[in-house]
């Protein structure tokens, strides 16, 4: 990931020229998609959802502004959010993705990586029988699970990703575990 | 199992990896081609004040021309140009650029308000013409 020092110079470069933002775009793509992906645990929805993400970072990347987070966290937030309007509307199909979609090439990459993906998914038991638990929880419990236990990030960087104080976070957590515990053992 | 060996569970389960990815390149690709289609432009207030502008030198050229009468005139012959010109295209400029402006606000992290009005500056002079516009 980018130090301090070279996140604001690529900031710089995407101002000046926007074809720049293919290096941010190939620096956190897969980190984010893999997000999205163990989020949701359907690569179809989970491209659809990556896509509008990076779709909306590439519309407003002029604007961040470094106040106390960094592009990571703030491209952390931006996927979070757009998951959760996945889970509360079921909207989907980014413009973008419909149109890539009749493109020959685009529509053989995707279903290489969806044959993948699905096949990898499948190696996991335990982790596909939480994430179903998971999903039936609400939104707010279902993002710090999976920051904390399916990406392993740490309270400070849950806290900042979500604009919480780690005090709300720590709870909110383990409210959440304990709800999931019951879920997964129901007494 | 108690609270402690399910998060333990939790931390210790194998979860599924994502190390390739063979449509990013051309995602990346097509994703900076297709930047900034926005139709929020100003050139969409250039038609009403073009109509304005005849009007006003019309009034300026005739010694006995009145830019409010002929404004009048346009409004009472040509009732549905009038109507988008000076009412619909206004009117969604602004909601457009308002919606807009909140938008960026929120997903720029509620940045300072320096930096946020040079963000904006142009969706706010949007705004304003198009109130001249709805206002006269």
């Amino acid at each position: 990931m980018l130090s301090i020092v070279s996140e604001s110079a690529l900031l710089h470069k995407i101002e000046k020229d926007p074809a720049s933002f293919a290096e941010l775009f190939h620096l956190y793509y897969k980190p984010i998609f893999g997000y999205i992906f163990r989020r949701i645990g359907d690569f179809d929805t989970a491209t659809d959802v990556a896509i509008e993400t990076f779709t909306k970072i590439f519309q407003h990347i002029r604007y961040f502004e470094d106040r106390g987070i960094s592009i990571k966290v703030w491209i952390y937030r931006i996927a979070s959010n757009e998951v959760n309007q996945y889970f509360r509307a079921k909207k989907k199909h980014n413009k973008l993705f419909e149109r890539l979609d009749t493109n020959q090439d685009f529509r053989h990459y995707i279903e290489d990586d969806r044959a993948r993906l699905e096949a990898e998914l499948q190696k996991h038991h335990q982790y596909l029988s939480i994430l179903e638990q998971v999903k039936t929880l609400p939104v707010k419990y279902q993002e710090v699970i999976a920051l904390r236990y399916f990406e392993g990030k740490e309270n400070k960087e849950i806290a900042e990703i979500l604009n919480l104080n780690e005090g709300t976070l720590k709870s909110l957590l383990s409210r959440g575990l304990e709800k999931l515990r019951l879920k997964c053992n129901p007494i | 199992m108690n609270i402690n060996e399910f998060e333990d569970s939790l931390t210790q389960m194998t979860k599924p990896e994502v190390n390739q990815l063979k449509h990013e390149d051309m995602l990346a690709k097509e994703m900076i081609k297709a930047k900034d289609r926005s139709v929020v432009s100003i050139w969409w207030l250039a038609p009403p004040f073009y109509i304005l502008g005849m009007l006003l030198i019309k009034a300026l050229f005739n010694p006995e021309g009145n830019f409010f009468n002929y404004l009048v005139e346009l409004v009472f012959f040509q009732k549905y140009l009038a109507i988008s010109l000076f009412y619909l295209i206004p009117g969604i400029l602004i909601c457009i650029n308002s919606w807009s402006i909140w938008k960026i606000y929120f997903i720029a992290g509620r940045p300072q308000s320096i930096r946020f009005i040079k963000s904006v500056w142009l969706n706010v002079l949007i705004i304003l013409l198009a109130l001249i516009l709805l206002l006269l």
